[in-house]
């Protein structure tokens, strides 16, 4: 946190926090960041299987069998903790971020909101695996 | 050669009185250069520390004219009649300019701003931010400063003498504490918005930049400083350290109990009547002074010594956390104490300063140019005994006051000749110089200043007598004379506080010189002055402001007329 | 008097007029065992060494001066208390700020950035006082309560990750002060205040990493209200294209 203009005096430069990156609190947060990746691509997937969707039944089933290489599992594997981990971190942080009144309501329990937040995880979750496992179609 | 830079008004302080007294001038002329000039940056000021609330009629059942006899009253009449009446009527227009400006006031239901009792109050007229008024006061008025383009700052600049010649001030002379050099800031117009000395004390809810400053900057310069007896002792400070827990803790209905667990200010006769808890704080001092003298004081064997009770047990968990969540805060992390669950550990603290540089009604010293607002100065508000809730109305009312008394004031000065102005700001650049790592005799800053913390305690407490106060008279002029032997070890130019603590040390030398030469003179008992040899007020003799003047043989007192009014002096008793 | 503990402090010290690069210095001190970190510093000021700088003055946890870092975590150190510690104790000055001098810090980065949110309210038109004091109700009031109660402690950019790899970040205080404004019922500047939060170093810079409501000492949580300004900033920009703006505001 440098000034814009010149110092007055020498200074020692800052340094940084000192258990930043590798201790205290900084590993979960850095975890959290990079899991965003898997967000990201996880997010794109999901778009180009919207796609498939739309191309008609060959291309879904294609997207669907593309699904299935080793490759594609192994990814979704790490996906799923990395995405669990990001999960858990926000939805851990979320209740305090929330302004005191959220328009006309005043912001629920800490508890409600957390539950919320499971119940659209787990729902999302579920409704994914069924429909990608074709008991929705 | 020193640095120089030219303005219209210094203000020296940046805490309620200095800001208020910045956007006063400020908004009257935005054309003005304003230099607000303080040793911390403005939001460390003092004022952050009050906690209770701001006094100003805000009800239908109130009245200027109650709230201007409650503080007349307050004052033991010694208050400047004038002075109270011009006050009570700006309060209420003052502290709505705050909310103007953002400050969070607590509210009612019906979103007006919300009051609460205080002590010698005669209904609720104190307004509140929850528990930390002080603090939100000063950020409030810190931040709307910053939209002024006209201020200038000078963040941790200790102004060390004013520049004075004849007798206008044109300006101060002032070290940076981060470089180490002596500046010079000239203006047409200076106001003093320091703070007190509460440090001149060793137990104190005072911070430690409140060393007196300003009083020690006028007095130097000839200007006398007024009423230095009469010093407040609040009657609920956390013992050992001394940090205050608010008089809002008895307005919103706390208990002060004995080692019986007795509500004495009730069964005894204290003189409170039945105001009890919510008398004014020289008296509820007083009663629990004597509580403990009688041997009814709680007690942790050999730690803290004795002290008493202020119970809130009974106002419940939800107003607690309502109205005084900082006691709670502070109780738990200074005293171990949870005020929802045990009665909090008190005693009387010193707490503040009724006299300062003697001000006129427009905050007007005896030099032209020269001005005081807030603690720093005596515009002879508070007489003898400052009822709680009027100082930090007292910072607005008489900051915007000398601010635009100031501006008026130099639409006809010029700064003249600078020649002599500067010269005075490069003797004193030698002298700080001369100080800063000085070897001279054997003595201690943090020593000297103990033993004058020690003499003043003994010579000036709740309760003095004649021979205590003449023995700390002699013992404060000793002091002074081991300060010209101080040693340091610092010679660093670069934030040199030990520096700074020395020149502290040598203001807090003056506050107490006045204060110890004020006192002994006056031989009867007045609001926060309380002489066991002479326990009546004595209206024949003793109903003026005393003045001490610095001189190179010893201090000289004189005496000046209160201003009287419409209320007579009576027998103070509620 | 209760029985003294003897501890050793392990103090960061840097004089520029002598030390090219920040030095420790340790010092063997009794305590009494319900000192704070600060009552042990002063300590040390007073009676070993009065070389030693810091900042400090209220010793109530409200003026916001004596921030530090306490065995590697920011700390107020009047609140801190030495129990919460060992027989070693680090002190060294905050991190991610520039070292004036031993455990004084530079806070002119910070003020430049306190200035830039315009932590004032901002009004088309001023009311006049005689108008009188505007109404708020208590819940208009907690709408922005919690954000207003920062002291300027400096501990939340000290813990900052963003403040150490982003310069132009204007870091937590900062704008949780903007957005305090911007909630406030009598304020009429938010739009304002908004172009400078999506602005460069403004609001989407933060990755929350939380770091400063966990060390936050009055429980401001700078970080709930960068997510709120964040999602009050989407907000403003996207009905900006629909709905005009007020005038002038200052």
């Amino acid at each position: 946190m440098k000034p814009g203009g010149p110092m007055p005096t020498r200074t020692a430069d800052p340094r940084p926090p000192d258990k930043y990156p590798g201790r205290g609190r900084y590993p979960s947060y850095l975890a959290f960041g990079a899991s965003g990746a898997f967000l990201m691509i996880s997010a794109l997937l999901l778009i180009r299987g919207v796609w498939a969707l739309g191309d008609g039944g060959a291309a879904w089933d294609a997207y669907r069998g593309a699904l299935g290489h080793p490759i594609s599992l192994v990814y979704h594997g790490v996906a799923f903790i990395g995405l669990t981990w990001f999960a858990l971190r926000l939805f851990r942080l979320f209740p305090a971020t929330q302004p005191y009144r959220m328009g006309p309501i005043k912001r629920p329990a800490d508890a409600v909101l957390v539950a919320g937040l499971y119940g659209v995880f787990f729902t999302v979750l579920a409704v994914g695996t069924l429909f990608l496992g074709g008991a929705l179609l | 050669m020193v640095d120089v830079s030219r303005h219209d008004v210094v203000i020296v302080g940046g805490g309620g009185a200095g800001l208020r007294a910045a956007i006063a001038a400020s908004e009257l002329d935005p054309e003005l250069s304003i230099a607000l000039v303080s040793k911390v940056y403005p939001m460390r000021s003092h004022t952050v520390s009050a906690e209770g609330g701001a006094a100003a009629i805000a009800r239908d059942d109130d009245s200027l004219e109650m709230h201007g006899y409650d503080t007349v009253k307050g004052s033991d009449f010694l208050g400047d009649q004038d002075v109270i009446q011009y006050f009570v009527e700006q309060a209420p227009k003052e502290l709505t300019r705050l909310e103007h400006w953002g400050c969070p006031w607590s509210r009612n239901e019906d979103g007006s701003v919300s009051t609460r009792a205080f002590g010698g109050m005669s209904t609720k007229r104190t307004w509140f931010a929850t528990d930390k008024v002080g603090f939100h006061m000063l950020h409030t008025l810190f931040q709307t400063s910053m939209k002024f383009g006209n201020i200038d700052r000078y963040d941790e600049h200790f102004v060390t003498k004013l520049l004075v010649d004849g007798d206008v001030c044109r300006g101060v002379a002032a070290l940076d504490i981060r470089t180490g050099e002596v500046k010079a800031i000239l203006g047409k117009a200076v106001i003093l918005t320091t703070g007190g000395g509460g440090k001149v004390w060793p137990f104190t809810t005072n911070g430690n930049i409140k060393t007196g400053d300003g009083m020690s900057l006028a007095y130097r310069e000839g200007v006398a400083l007024k009423d230095m007896e009469f010093v407040q002792y609040h009657p609920t400070g956390l013992p050992g350290t001394g940090i205050l827990i608010t008089e809002a803790t008895r307005g919103e209905g706390g208990y002060l109990l004995n080692n019986e667990g007795e509500r004495f200010l009730i069964t005894r006769d204290y003189g409170v009547g039945t105001k009890a808890e919510l008398g004014p704080r020289d008296m509820i001092s007083r009663a629990i002074t004597q509580e403990i003298a009688a041997g009814r004081g709680v007690e942790i064997p050999g730690k803290l010594g004795r002290y008493a009770h202020l119970d809130l047990r009974h106002l419940g968990e939800e107003k607690i956390m309502a109205r005084l969540p900082f006691v709670r805060e502070l109780s738990k992390a200074y005293a171990n104490v949870d005020p929802v669950h045990e009665p909090i550990p008190i005693r009387p603290v010193l707490h503040y300063m009724m006299g300062g540089v003697d001000t006129d009604i427009d905050a007007k010293t005896s030099i032209d140019g020269l001005y005081a607002a807030g603690e720093t100065a005596c515009v002879s508000l508070n007489g003898a005994n400052r009822l709680g809730s009027n100082s930090l109305t007292e910072c607005l009312v008489f900051g915007a006051r000398a601010g635009e008394h100031a501006t008026g004031y130099i639409k006809g000065a010029s700064v003249g000749e600078e020649g002599p102005f500067v010269q005075q700001a490069e003797a004193e650049a030698a002298r700080v110089d001369a100080l800063r790592g000085r070897q001279r005799g054997g003595e201690k800053v943090s020593k000297v200043r103990e033993d004058m913390n020690t003499a003043m305690e003994e010579g000036t407490g709740v309760y003095r007598e004649q021979a205590s106060m003449a023995k700390a008279v002699s013992e404060i002029a000793a002091i002074r004379q081991r300060f010209e032997q101080v040693s340091l070890d610092d010679s660093s130019k670069v934030f040199n506080t030990e520096l700074i603590a020395a020149l502290e040390l040598a203001n807090m030398l003056d506050v107490a010189e006045a204060v110890t030469c004020a006192a002994v003179l006056r031989k009867e008992s007045r609001g926060a002055h309380a002489c066991s040899d002479f326990e009546t007020r004595n209206d024949t003799e003793y109903l003026h402001h005393s003045l001490v003047f610095h001189s190179p043989d010893g201090p000289r007192s004189e005496k000046k007329d209160v201003t009287l009014g419409i209320w007579e002096p009576e027998e103070r008793k509620y | 008097m209760s029985q003294k503990l003897k501890k050793t402090f392990i103090v960061t010290r840097f004089d520029p007029d002598k030390d090219e690069v920040p030095k420790t210095q340790t010092y063997e001190i009794e305590v009494e065992p319900d000192w704070k970190i600060l009552d042990a510093l002063n300590h040390i000021k007073d009676t070993v060494d009065p070389t030693l700088s810091h900042r400090w003055s209220c010793r109530m946890a409200v003026c916001g001066s004596c921030g530090m870092t306490v065995n590697g975590e920011p700390k107020l150190t009047c609140k801190d208390p030495m129990s919460d510690y060992g027989d070693t104790i680090e002190v060294a000055p905050l991190a991610n700020f520039p070292v004036v001098r031993d455990l004084v810090v530079e806070l002119e980065g910070f003020m430049e950035r306190f200035q830039e949110v315009k932590p004032w309210i901002m009004v088309a038109k001023e009311r006049a006082v005689e108008e009188g004091t505007t109404q708020q109700s208590p819940d208009e009031l907690a709408d922005f309560k919690q954000f207003s109660m920062c002291i300027n402690c400096m501990l939340c950019y000290a813990a900052c990750p963003v403040v150490s790899n982003e310069p132009d970040f204007i870091g937590p205080a900062a704008l949780a002060l903007g957005h305090r404004y911007n909630q406030d019922s009598r304020d009429e500047g938010a739009h304002v205040r908004n172009e400078i939060f999506r602005g460069e170093g403004g609001v989407f810079s933060c990755s929350f990493a939380n770091e400063c409501s966990e060390v936050c000492p009055k429980s401001v949580n700078p970080s709930g209200a960068i997510q709120q300004a964040k999602l009050g900033n989407v907000i403003d920009w996207a009905t900006s294209f629909v709905v005009k703006r007020g005038g002038d505001v200052s």
